[in-house]
């Protein structure tokens, strides 16, 4: 049964044709029904719903959040929050480029390289950033820049990974036609190996970036401070369930634009592949 | 791989706990525990129960969360992508859902579900479902019509359709989606391990650090690594033996 | 012999040698052999293969698939090194890949990563032996004046296949190894691409090894048309095209045509015979 099919089907439904609603209506449809589903839940009590907020005080918290009112007593802002939440993802991401795309190529185009270097990051690959946290704690300085650290941790390895497999997927053809038109291997590696690799640079910075964002959120609500993290975590203490929606809906945007961003930037860098 | 190759390899691994021994010995990193220091305590760790109970915990919560996550994206994410009523119908709010880590849950789940196991296997489900149900989607979207066709021409039902067409041309995909999800739900489960307490190795390793036996945290740092390779090489595994057709090359 | 329907070729004088005559491109290939042995698994794809391509000639490469064609050429542009024998081109042995001998793959190998106009460009930047302002005249004749700007993929296969020849003759080598390339191209397409490289190749003076299964193709634009036995690919007749010069693709009506064309069909078939029981064989 294909798509149309059953759209033929759900338009007669018993006798009559009922018309289909439009493709953007029954996109809001699901919206309205996810916050329909929640606010139900939380009047009738499923499970212990009833000790969470529902969407209409969600909402009206989130209104008082964004007018500037502190998220808790005498704490900061939703601004500040996200602020210190943002440059901590920022600042890791960037260090995580600067070091894992270089160290990417490196790897992915000299064997010597590889066997030199990737065995021993392999060690270190499979423990989880957040893992981490206790660690950096201890050997940082600051507790500043221990997170920094942990969410440097969570956005270089895929970016890494990605980097390596991209430079080893170049089409062999590629680089022979390159020859054949007079590269040196110089050329080559400017002109063939990062542009055939960048799409896939591209993916490992979108997973980096949202392993970056689950680190952050841990490792703040592990360690404490100030961000949105620590924010969920002592809006929960302080049994502020409002709070806690917000500050979820808060990280939820921060995300959600930051993917946007890298997809529209990696769109634009890679804007000669087809686009299906 | 010539032995020389290997050789240097190994010695690429080995340069690990040398650096790090070296790096104690000279006070490069003050604080970190030295690599005798934590050999004792993880054999000293390997005598105590409450590491083995820890151990078999974040296993059995990795392991079963997963599952579940796979057993939820795989079938709706082939839903979404070849209905588009269906999708349209559920596909929205779940990606307003998405961007949110995972362990941001964690207050809500504590308050809402009965049991703080239930919690943490919640969290680390979700950190499992996204990318599944994403690859899921792409798979199922990538199949090309005409295997679709054929399969009806030759007087596949729609189910049939969907369990001998679909379903195997999406593998692939389907296979990377629980890769990376294998890996989320690990850093999610050690996440909230640490925020929730009790028990697993996320909560012991942390734990090591409030109670300042720090050489115990490089102990649950190691054997989390150790178990997150075992069960990435599982779903390899897992996905070699699921697609070999997509190995069988024309000589 | 090459070029000696040309009337502009001495028939008096003996068969052009590139010392004689200045010319530059003959390849000289000596009892070549090449063994791929990845794990273990010896595959001998090419076995005690000798051909002389005189300088200027045009000769295709005829054969089933699985031959070994494509070793041959790989050899020739300097991606493989042969496991025996030498590849020589105008007397000196080939060591690595050079601008001289241009290659045209068989699946489009521009660069999707740069416009039309970059990609033919490309080979002029990467080493300055190449004369200003070529790039853009190729570009014109090839007929991609417009397309300058867009991506590869914005092109239809002809249009992509065009522009990978026009990159190959920015470059002005002395040999175009030329792998199938008009292989996956409808056959209007095809046709018009055959018209336009027999065109190039009698205005500009350049060697061409063309591989193709296509017996028709082969005579249609080869002086001579060398069959390759199954693997392992070693020479086994050479079939000398004496239709003249200009041909254009209406020339397959001819008898003569007809006559070469049952004569290459017939070697051919016993040798895909013999390459099928092979494949069976296991």
């Amino acid at each position: 049964m294909s798509a149309e099919s059953l759209e033929r089907l759900q338009r007669q439904v018993g006798n009559w044709t009922v018309p289909l609603p439009s493709k953007r209506v029954r996109q809001l449809l699901s919206i309205a029904l996810f916050l329909a589903l929640w606010s139900a839940a939380v009047r009738v009590g499923f499970l212990g719903f009833d000790k969470f907020v529902g969407p209409e005080t969600t909402f009206q918290t989130m209104l008082s959040a964004l007018g500037g009112t502190p998220m808790t007593d005498g704490g900061e802002t939703i601004y500040e929050h996200s602020a210190y939440s943002a440059l901590r993802v920022l600042v890791a991401v960037t260090i995580a480029i600067l070091v894992a795309i270089p160290l990417g190529l490196t790897i992915g185009t000299s064997r010597r390289w590889e066997d030199a270097l990737f065995p021993a990051l392999e060690v270190f690959r499979p423990v989880p950033p957040v893992a981490w946290v206790p660690i950096a704690l201890l050997l940082m300085p600051t507790f500043r820049s221990g997170v920094i650290f942990v969410v440097f941790v969570g956005a270089f390895f895929p970016i890494l990974v990605n980097t390596i497999e991209g430079v080893r997927t170049v089409e062999e053809e590629y680089v022979q036609a390159a020859a054949s038109l007079g590269a040196e291997s110089r050329d080559i590696f400017r002109h063939v190996i990062i542009p055939a690799t960048l799409p896939s640079i591209v993916t490992g910075v979108s997973l980096g970036v949202g392993l970056a964002w689950i680190t952050v959120v841990a490792a703040e609500m592990i360690a404490g401070g100030v961000g949105i993290g620590y924010i969920i975590f002592q809006a929960y203490r302080l049994l502020q369930t409002d709070v806690v929606a917000v500050g979820m809906i808060a990280i939820g945007f921060l995300g959600y634009v930051s993917a946007a961003a890298v997809h529209q930037t990696g769109n634009y860098l890679t804007r000669w592949q087809e686009i299906d | 791989m010539d032995s020389r190759r290997r050789l240097v390899r190994a010695g690429s691994i080995l340069a690990v706990p040398i650096l790090w021994l070296v790096a104690s010995r000279f006070g490069i990193l003050p604080g970190l525990p030295t690599p005798v220091e934590v050999l004792d305590a993880y054999v000293g760790e390997l005598y105590r129960e409450d590491f083995w109970i820890s151990t078999i915990r974040s296993t059995i919560r990795v392991l079963s969360s997963f599952a579940i996550a796979a057993a939820v994206a795989i079938p709706l994410g082939l839903l979404i992508g070849r209905y588009t009523v269906f999708a349209d119908l559920t596909f929205p709010a779940l990606e307003m859902l998405r961007p949110i880590p995972p362990i941001a849950w964690i207050p809500f789940t504590i308050l809402v579900l009965p049991a703080a196991e239930l919690s943490i296997m919640f969290i680390t489900f979700l950190g499992a479902f996204f990318p599944i149900l994403l690859n899921t989607i792409q798979g199922a979207r990538g199949v090309e019509v005409e295997y679709s066709r054929a399969a009806q021409s030759l007087g596949a039902t729609s189910y049939q359709t969907f369990r001998h067409v679909i379903y195997p041309s999406a593998l692939p995909a389907i296979h990377a989606g629980m890769i990376v999800g294998m890996g989320l739900a690990w850093v999610n489960l050690i996440a909230a391990e640490m925020v929730a307490g009790g028990t697993g190795l996320g909560f012991l390793t942390w734990s090591a650090y409030t109670s300042g036996s720090y050489p115990t945290i490089i102990v649950g740092i190691i054997t989390i690594g150790l178990l997150g390779a075992a069960s990435s090489a599982l779903v390899r595994l897992l996905g070699d033996w699921q697609i070999d057709w997509a190995k069988e090359q024309p000589a | 012999m090459s070029k000696h329907d040309s009337p502009t070729d001495d028939p008096t004088t003996a068969g052009p040698t590139p010392d004689s005559t200045g010319k530059t491109g003959a390849i000289d290939i000596n009892d070549l052999s090449k063994i791929y042995d990845p794990e273990g698994e010896r595959v001998v794809a090419v076995e005690g293969m000798d051909l002389d391509v005189e300088a200027e000639e045009f000769v295709a490469l005829l054969g089933p698939s699985g031959c070994g064609k494509s070793t041959v050429m790989e050899c020739i542009a300097g991606y493989l090194e042969p496991t025996d024998g030498e590849v020589l081109v105008d007397g000196n042995t080939i060591s690595e890949p050079d601008p001289k001998r241009g290659v045209v793959f068989q699946e489009n190998r521009l660069f999707p990563w740069k416009t039309i106009k970059e990609n033919v460009e490309f080979g002029p930047r990467m080493h300055k032996g190449v004369e200003e302002g070529r790039a853009e005249s190729i570009l014109d004749e090839m007929g991609l004046d417009g397309f300058e700007a867009s991506y590869p993929s914005g092109l239809s296969g002809g249009m992509q296949q065009r522009a990978e020849l026009a990159r190959l003759l920015a470059n002005d080598p002395a040999i175009m190894l030329m792998d199938e390339p008009f292989s996956a191209l409808d056959a209007l397409t095809k046709e018009i691409m055959q018209k336009k490289l027999l065109e190039v190749w009698e205005r500009d003076n350049r060697t061409v090894l063309f591989i193709t299964h296509d017996v028709e193709e082969a005579i249609l634009l080869a002086d001579r048309v060398v069959i390759m036995t199954a693997r392992p690919g070693q020479v086994k007749d050479v079939i000398d095209v004496d239709i003249e010069r200009p041909r254009d693709p209406e020339v397959v009506t001819t008898d003569r045509f007809t006559e070469l064309r049952e004569r290459a069909l017939s070697v051919i078939r016993e040798e895909a015979q013999r390459a099928l029981e092979q494949e069976e064989g296991g």
